[in-house]
């Protein structure tokens, strides 16, 4: 009987917390659905009285959205996938091989998450300025594609691929190339998925960079569409509601499809 | 980071000369394509070391020694003039002294919020735990820019959801006493599910049966949390303090969605600050010297923990 109470009352308790929780999801996806006039009405409903799909038509006649989102998967895409791979290699290097300097790289590598991107981005600003590359989104991939968190992450993940197998491979005639594509990778989904998605959320939510690098606006990414947006058409609620929802929806979903493999990327990273 | 936190012994004393040459010896031979691979990540890193992050820094560093201004092309040494100007600067000092307060109770809450949430999630009575984990994840895995326009539009005092639900009638963001917790409250709903997750990793290394023993020996469910598991817990929480202060530090999104610093200078902390005279008034110099400030406070506090970590350690192993 007391188990069956306490079980009820942190159940309720947890649930009263997880609704608050996914509240502010929950009130921006109706709120979209809703016409401004609604919105800005002195008597509030929850509920849209009617629903309309006027906000997000409305804002991509006026802003492009789609153009956006466009952009912001593909440089999304494009560097996550190459900051996974350069993080297992350099992290199943750093982990397994012995040599010289090894620890100083490392050291090196992790103190740079220590660095506020306050100092170096001035500097990273004009070098960049300097060398042409504004409006060009080489300026966006190359500062990401090495990742001091991917390196140190995939690093903790290398003790989850046991030295005698690696040796076994070795011992049956495979290189070390085809060790790393056919055995390190296949072990290190887990932490892959967690980095996947950590990185994703980063250059998705990226906005001084792209805002500094990029001035073009058809090549612009979501996160600073959605600030100008804002800066524009700041009244307009329920354009703003749709433009958060499609900036934030995509991400969630990817995130509920892998939420698994996910946690338990994240959580490993910490634990060794 | 957390490599020597979680470590229970301490660390083995470095091979000695002789030892070490021994190890060497028994691996004098490379396995094909080791030396490709390493060159390569080698190259790669170190590569990315120099050039973007070393360079750039010294490049600030100097910087910050001169009067620099892409607008007008400047870059005229001014010897220590924008350290003594921003150390005498009442903007400065309040906006340290926001970001440390800021910091400070954003960290407590996302510690506090994360250890007693993880800690009902992982009892044994609680149904629903894969449900619950990935709600309060949520947030965490959000874009930061479109959820800070969410809580703006929550925030209104007209029409946002908080005065309507509560029934308050409460100017959230353009009260100068209520902007920065308003603020504080929108990144501590951001940033809890993170430390949930950690924690919740935590509970379950720890051993059941130092627990079931503590039990035998008549310990209460409460003391049980606080001898057995908050001891054990504690380089978790000293991983989540570390990297909450490095990202704190530099808060700056939610900032410029919500407030751009304002009413006045109530929510200006000092990433904002650097950001406002770097882009809007492109006194790089001026800039670059704060951001120095801002690296030597966060190096020393990460230090200041991971002393605080290590000197506990030992004194619960002492």
């Amino acid at each position: 009987m007391r188990t069956r109470l306490s079980s009820l009352a942190l159940t309720v308790l947890l649930g009263i917390l997880g609704l608050g929780t996914v509240f502010p999801f929950v009130w921006m996806i109706i709120s979209a659905f809703k016409s401004n006039s609604e919105i800005n009405a002195a008597d509030q409903t929850f509920l849209p009285k009617t629903w309309t799909f006027e906000n997000f038509l409305s804002i991509e006649s006026k802003f492009d959205f789609l153009r956006l989102f466009g952009n912001s998967v593909f440089l999304a895409v494009t560097i996550t996938a190459i900051v996974l791979y350069t993080s297992a290699l350099a992290g199943f290097v750093i982990a397994k091989y012995q040599f010289r300097g090894r620890g100083m790289l490392m050291g090196f590598t992790v103190g740079t998450m220590m660095i506020p991107w306050a100092v170096t981005i001035i500097p990273r600003y004009t070098m960049f300025a300097d060398a042409g590359l504004q409006d060009n989104y080489l300026s966006i991939i190359i500062p990401a594609a090495i990742s001091g968190f991917g390196i140190f992450m995939m690093r903790q993940n290398m003790h989850a691929v046991p030295d005698e197998v690696l040796e076994a491979a070795r011992i049956d005639g495979a290189s070390e190339v085809r060790i790393f594509h056919r055995i390190v990778l296949p072990m290190s989904t887990n932490s892959i998925a967690a980095l996947a998605i950590f990185q994703f959320l980063w250059v998705w939510d990226d906005y001084l960079w792209p805002y500094l690098m990029i001035s073009d606006n058809a090549n612009q990414v979501l996160a600073v569409g959605l600030t100008t947006f804002a800066g524009q058409y700041g009244t307009d609620y329920g354009g703003l509601f749709a433009a958060s929802t499609i900036s934030v929806l995509p991400v969630i979903i990817v995130y509920i499809i892998f939420q698994r493999r996910f946690v338990a990327g994240v959580a490993s990273a910490a634990v060794k | 980071m957390t490599l020597s936190l979680r470590r229970s012994a301490p660390p083995a004393p470095a091979p000695t000369g002789s030892k070490r040459r021994a190890q060497e010896k028994r691996r004098v031979r490379t396995y094909p394509g080791e030396r490709a691979l390493r060159n390569v990540v080698i190259i790669i890193v170190a590569g990315s070391l120099l050039g973007l992050t070393a360079y750039p820094i010294g490049l600030a560093f100097v910087g910050s020694f001169h009067y620099w201004n892409p607008l007008v092309g400047a870059f005229d040494f001014v010897g220590l003039e924008n350290y003594t100007t921003i150390l005498s600067s009442a903007d400065f000092w309040g906006a340290m002294l926001r970001t440390g307060g800021f910091s400070a109770i954003v960290i407590f809450f996302r510690v506090a919020l994360g250890l007693a949430i993880a800690a009902a999630i992982f009892s044994k009575v609680t149904r629903g735990k894969t449900f619950f984990r990935t709600i309060f994840y949520m947030p965490t895995v959000t874009p930061l820019v479109a959820v800070a326009y969410v809580w703006q539009m929550m925030y209104n005092p007209q029409t946002g959801a908080i005065n309507t639900f509560f029934g308050l009638d409460l100017n959230w963001l353009y009260d100068p006493q209520l902007a920065l917790p308003s603020i504080m409250a929108m990144t501590i709903w951001k940033d809890f599910g993170y430390a949930v997750i950690l924690f919740l990793a935590g509970l379950h290394a720890v051993p059941e049966d130092a627990l079931e023993a503590a039990s035998v020996d008549g310990a209460g469910a409460w003391q049980r949390f606080w001898r057995i598991t908050f001891p054990l817990l504690a380089p978790m929480t000293v991983f989540v303090v570390i990297t909450s202060i490095i990202s704190y530090l530099q808060a700056f999104v939610q900032v410029l969605v919500l407030t751009k610093g304002g009413p006045g200078t109530s929510t200006q902390l000092i990433s904002y600050l650097i950001y406002d005279k770097a882009f809007l008034k492109y006194d790089f110099g001026y800039a670059s010297a704060a951001a120095f400030i801002l690296l030597i406070v966060t190096a020393l506090l990460t230090l200041i923990s991971f002393r605080f970590a290590t000197g506990r350690k030992s004194s619960l192993e002492g």
